[in-house]
């Protein structure tokens, strides 16, 4: 059974008076999340992240195509007891203090009001804020409001949790013991659905990670299948190249580059990186390692959106 | 267990509000003035009724002191009835849109709450409190009468239940214009426009509106818009009558209360199918 599942999933934004601006937000969008792992959706802005994620929770009404969490059909009410949910900009009431925020999203929860204390106690905890528990929201600063937002996500304990932007304005420890929660959730067996713009962010936690423009799905993989360049290896030497190897390869196909003890080689397959081996060990040259070459994510998602815009 | 929450939630809410400490600090000015100013004097002829010392009746037997002080609880009771429901409506008006604002719904909706579940969550925290505020305020003028008169008037105390029921009603029509356009203002006016003028001319349609043409559909939608909205003038005359001691007519509390769950039904039914 995925955590996640939806196939065929649309959803457009009709203009009733002029048809030409409705606006496709998501097309004919399917995808599977195993249970137990952390995916990420990223896309630039208005690629339909969010509406995908308001559809599954029952916020957005799909136009067409169907959706499921843990094997329950949506729109499903009951099944968001399973669920946990930190939105982008959320606006918490200001007139609360972080305990009451807690309390309140607790018990929409159906969760017993002694279960919610002590949820509350544990969770404030977790995230560094249980000194503010008692102030009023309205006095929270950007990084303690993300805070109090995660914890509010996991008040009910759930097994899917869907986090839009949740290091979003976080200092870089608060955004490494974000991280650090993240895996701790997932070795519990959660199910962790990732809306980032930090896309070094994603590339340090996420097993899985999907690229959607436009609401169309670009690609899915894990992070190392994204960043892997399937043709461009490094390899490093250990003593200087010769002059009749530089003839020698001069006379074939192979593209290559020599930066000191390093040579970059852009190849079509691996018979040309056995050939330029065979040719480096023919001239004596020690090999000291040969390293698939990898993009980091954020070169992968540009290159992939640059890829579909030309 | 979900339901309380929201309750205890908008009890929350309205509370942080200033308009509803204006409602309640006016009604506390009310009731203070109404304790200070009021008293009686037994005469030979019967009773006198003072305000601030002066003579506001003429002496009155003590078997038609009570009459007397049922009149007078009408006439208060009229008075500041508009004045109750409208700042009433003025205090819970943002109730519905704020909770349907970007990043605060998203929270609401995303836990197993049905939409029908958030809206009347919503509607019962903003009718307890207002039912609060009407206690307090109906139920301090009764103490004072009873104090200060002697005359303990138990259905001008249970008017209170009978004002809250009419802002219940009215208050479905706030949550509906709220949840159709999910800003604060237009249920105000709307309601505002509703109380003064378009409930009255409802109620006396056949006397004025009837006048300006004798077509049969103009005066059917008339008559549909009368029994589509709550007929608060209707029940506003029950409410005299209620403190009166006489015969209450209870048809428009039924067709009200029908009125409000179809109005309440219909903006559920929008909010079902609206995109947050």
């Amino acid at each position: 059974m995925h955590a996640i599942s939806s196939e065929s999933l649309t959803k457009v934004y009709s203009d009733f008076v002029n048809k030409k601006l409705s606006v496709t937000a998501l097309s004919d969008f399917t995808i599977n999340v195993k249970q137990g792992q952390i995916f990420a959706l990223l896309g630039p802005n208005g690629a339909g992240k969010t509406t995908f994620i308001k559809i599954l929770l029952g916020l957005v009404n799909a136009s067409s195509g169907r959706a499921s969490i843990l094997g329950t059909q949506l729109p499903n009410v009951k099944v968001r007891k399973r669920i946990g949910y930190l939105p982008e900009n959320h606006r918490y009431p200001h007139y609360l203090t972080g305990k009451q925020v807690m309390s309140l999203f607790g018990g929409l929860s159906g969760m017993k009001s002694a279960d919610v204390k002590a949820r509350t106690a544990s969770l404030l905890k977790l995230l560094g804020i249980e000194q503010w528990s008692k102030m009023k929201v309205r006095k929270y600063s950007k990084g303690m409001m993300q805070r109090l937002g995660l914890a509010q996500a996991l008040i009910n304990n759930p097994d899917v949790i869907f986090l839009d932007e949740p290091t979003d304005g976080v200092d870089p420890v608060g955004r490494k013991e974000i991280r650090e929660i993240l895996k701790q959730l997932k070795a519990e067996g959660k199910t962790i659905f990732l809306n980032s713009h930090l896309l070094s962010e994603v590339e340090l936690v996420s097993d899985r990670v999907a690229i959607l423009d436009k609401g169309k799905l670009l690609k899915v993989g894990t992070v190392d299948e994204l960043t892997t360049t399937e043709s461009n290896y490094e390899i490093g030497i250990a003593n200087s190249l010769t002059e009749s190897f530089h003839h020698e390869a001069a006379a074939t196909v192979l593209k290559f580059r020599v930066d000191k003890s390093i040579i970059s080689a852009e190849l079509k397959d691996t018979s040309e990186l056995n050939h330029l081996i065979d040719m480096l060990r023919k001239h004596q040259v020690e090999i000291t390692h040969i390293t698939k070459k990898r993009s980091s994510l954020e070169d992968s998602f540009i290159n992939l959106i640059k890829r579909e815009v030309a | 267990m979900k339901l309380l929450t929201l309750i205890l939630a908008t009890f929350r809410e309205l509370f942080s509000k200033a308009t509803l400490y204006v409602l309640l600090g006016i009604s506390t000015l009310i009731l203070v003035g109404t304790l200070v100013s009021l008293s009686s004097d037994k005469t030979d002829d019967g009773v006198v009724l003072k305000l601030f010392g002066n003579q506001v009746s003429p002496p009155t037997p003590i078997e038609e002191l009570a009459a007397l002080v049922y009149g007078m609880q009408t006439g208060l009771a009229k008075g500041l009835f508009v004045g109750i429901m409208l700042f009433g409506v003025f205090a819970t008006a943002g109730i519905i849109p704020d909770s349907l604002e970007k990043g605060t719904v998203d929270l609401y909706l995303s836990k197993p709450l049905a939409r029908w579940e958030l809206l009347l969550g919503k509607y019962l925290g903003s009718v307890a409190v207002m039912f609060a505020v009407i206690l307090y305020f109906i139920g301090g003028i009764w103490l004072g009468f009873g104090v200060r008169i002697g005359v303990w008037n138990v259905q001008f105390l249970l008017s209170a239940f009978t004002m809250s029921f009419m802002f219940a009603c009215i208050f479905s029509l706030v949550l509906f214009l709220g949840v159709v356009f999910r800003n604060a203002a237009i249920p105000i006016i709307g309601c505002f426009i509703y109380l003064m003028f378009v409930d009255n001319l409802l109620e006396n349609r056949e006397t004025i509106l009837y006048l300006l043409s004798d077509n049969k559909i103009y005066r059917g939608i008339l008559d549909g818009l009368y029994y589509i909205f709550p007929q608060v003038s209707g029940m506003q005359k029950s409410l005299e009558s209620q403190i009166m001691h006489k015969t209450m007519e209870w048809k428009p509390f039924v067709q009200a209360l029908i009125s409000s769950a179809v109005i309440f039904t219909g903006a559920a039914f929008i909010m079902r199918r609206k995109d947050f």
